[in-house]
């Protein structure tokens, strides 16, 4: 299993998205993703993207405006 | 010496009696109020019920016994007004404890009698665990009853400021709270689209918006209680109801006296003065010009009430200020949300005979780097032939009050959305972005007036519409996550080589996130021939209807 980080800070929605969709295309079921994002409307985007493909959202943490979120990819 | 009597003792009474005390150190200043209390902020009794405000004196901005004692004004509380005789200048005035009726003589006179709750003339109207919030004593009635324990689902009658922050408030303690409200809409005076926003955040915070419903009767218990209120739609479980229907100017005495009223208000001049000799009204029981249309208008804020207040001493002998009048400036506070707006709306415009352009431009609220920046969606009104702003709307999480304010000034003085757009605004990434919000929507306007691009509102946009093409330029991702049902989604990248999936010839409106990616796309179908191309405004961020 994998585990890789992305630092997204500072990117402006669809940055952030973008970043994580392109590294789950390369990465294998099980991997492990963490993002850090400032765009506060991740936090929404992310619980519904994970709601909707076959990924999981293992945590999701706000913490003075840095929203730090870890995903794991689905089968 | 002068004798001043004013009738009515919250805002602008007290304002007026505390500056009539500076101004005429020596007049004999007498304020009757049939209220319990006196100089109360009455805005504040939403938060009060929900706790932020912890006790009931925190309200209080002065007592009674400090008008006596600090400030020499005579108040009587529980006394209320019976009849004026304008000839001999006299007011009766009745004890509404020991029932005795005085006669008070006045120099002058200022009527700030207020306004009253709309009660809804409906059966059940009259039951226990109902109330109105307009004065302490109906906010104190609240939180005795949800210090009770037996409140658990609330039905809130009327979707304007006080029924929405009583909404929250009452969901803050617990509460299942339903609003229901007559008009299509909630927050009357915003436009559509804002006040579907703010309704959908309303229910994320899981409080139940019914628009367009009327309340038809309220059932009791044996006990004499409310425990149900029935709709034109629906019965809902109501251990408790509360009227915030509107209210109505309190101006039964006035009107019997002679005063002139049109509407239900007290119609007064720009010097406060009413028709008859020595009378002024003040506060919410009076007219107040609106400064764009001239129009004697009902607008019943604390703002303006401790304005004219403070204001009508000057006027007490000669006409010395003048009142400037009201752009309709308001913000709420609804949760994490916030909504402010300021001169006319859409339809007002459009009513007034402007030919109207409008943009809904979502931003963030300081440098969207910056950690802590929150959306806000700006909507502005303007007149295409002077390209004058008429309106302004801001809402969002982020911080709305400085651009409502920003443009309520450039409002009253005439600004064009040119001039908007050049305005040195304050900048620092924690606090703004380089391209200030109402400076990025000054310029989606000045691209709409000179043509360049078509816009359509998500209130008119039409989605059981087979023939509109309704093309959605943003990644796989972003629409994966929310989109609008029936959206095709070509990202803007693929758009050139993808053209040939789309049809030239129908209406086609394009979608993104905030409108920047619509904007470039519809330029290149309109280069591509296609021949009806709109944007829709503030993309999916404004969008306040359902997504899948």
């Amino acid at each position: 299993m994998a585990e890789y980080t992305l630092n997204c800070r500072g990117m402006q929605c669809p940055g952030p998205i973008m970043q994580l969709f392109t590294q789950m295309k390369t990465a294998l079921p099980g991997d492990v993703v963490t993002i850090v994002v400032t765009d506060l409307g991740f936090r929404t985007d992310i619980e519904a993207w994970c709601r909707k493909t076959k990924n999981t959202l293992v945590s999701l943490e706000e913490k003075d405006g840095v929203i730090t979120a870890v995903v794991r990819k689905g089968e | 010496m002068m004798k001043l009597l004013i009738i009515g003792g919250v805002a602008a009474g007290t304002k007026a009696a505390a500056r009539a005390r500076r101004e005429y150190p020596d007049a004999e200043v007498t304020i009757v109020t049939q209220d319990d209390y006196v100089a109360y902020a009455g805005c504040g009794l939403p938060y009060f019920v929900g706790g932020e405000i912890t006790e009931a004196r925190e309200l209080i901005v002065r007592t009674p016994d400090e008008f006596k004692h600090e400030n020499r004004i005579d108040v009587l509380t529980r006394h209320q007004a019976t009849s004026i005789d304008a000839a001999a200048h006299t007011v009766t005035v009745r004890d509404l404890n020991s029932s005795t009726d005085t006669i008070f003589p006045y120099d002058k006179l200022i009527i700030a009698t207020g306004a009253l709750p709309l009660i809804p003339n409906i059966p059940g109207a009259n039951l226990k665990r109902i109330s109105t919030v307009r004065g302490l004593n109906d906010a104190l009635k609240i939180r005795a009853m949800l210090d009770s324990g037996k409140i658990k689902n609330a039905v809130v009658v009327g979707g304007g400021f006080i029924g929405l922050e009583m909404a929250e408030n009452l969901s803050r303690r617990g509460v299942k709270v339903t609003v229901v409200e007559l008009k299509d809409a909630i927050l009357p005076g915003f436009d559509p689209e804002i006040a579907a926003l703010v309704a959908k955040q309303l229910r994320e915070h899981d409080v139940a918006v019914y628009t367009g419903e009327a309340l038809t009767e309220i059932v009791g218990n044996t006990a004499g209680e409310a425990v149900e209120a029935v709709t034109t739609a629906r019965r809902l479980p109501a251990d408790m109801v509360i009227f915030a229907a509107g209210i109505r100017p309190n101006t039964a005495v006035a009107v019997a006296a002679g005063i002139t009223a049109d509407r239900g208000m007290i119609i007064v001049d720009e010097y406060l003065h009413t028709n008859l000799p020595d009378i002024f009204a003040v506060g919410d029981c009076a007219s107040v010009r609106n400064r764009q249309t001239g129009a004697d208008t009902f607008s019943p804020l604390g703002s303006t009430a401790n304005k004219t207040g403070r204001l009508v001493v000057a006027n007490l002998f000669e006409d010395t200020e003048k009142f400037s009048g009201v752009l309709g400036t308001t913000i709420v506070r609804l949760f994490d949300y916030h909504a402010g707006r300021t001169g006319l709306s859409t339809q007002e415009a459009k009513d007034a005979g402007y030919d109207v352009e409008t943009v809904l431009v979502p931003t963030p609220d300081r440098a969207h780097y910056f950690p802590g920046n929150r959306i806000i969606i700006t909507k502005l009104i303007a007149d295409r032939a002077t390209h004058k702003l008429l309106g302004a709307q801001v809402a969002g999480t982020g911080v709305v009050d400085k651009p409502i304010d920003t443009l309520s000034v450039g409002i009253a003085m005439g600004m064009t959305i040119e001039q908007l757009s050049g305005m040195d605004l304050a900048y620092t990434p924690p606090f703004a972005s380089a391209l200030n919000s109402s400076i990025v929507a000054a310029n989606v306007m000045l691209n709409k007036l000179a043509g360049k691009v078509r816009g359509i509102s998500p209130v008119d946009l039409k989605l059981d519409d087979k023939t509109l093409q309704l093309l959605d330029v943003r990644t796989e991702p972003e629409y994966i996550i929310s989109a609008i049902p029936g959206a095709i989604n070509i990202p803007i990248e693929e758009l050139h080589p993808r053209l040939g999936e789309l049809d030239a010839a129908r209406p086609t409106v394009v979608v993104c996130k905030v409108g920047r990616r619509a904007y470039a796309a519809a330029l290149e179908l309109t280069r591509s021939g296609f021949t009806d191309v709109k944007i829709l405004d503030g993309g999916m961020t404004a969008w306040p209807y359902e997504t899948e």
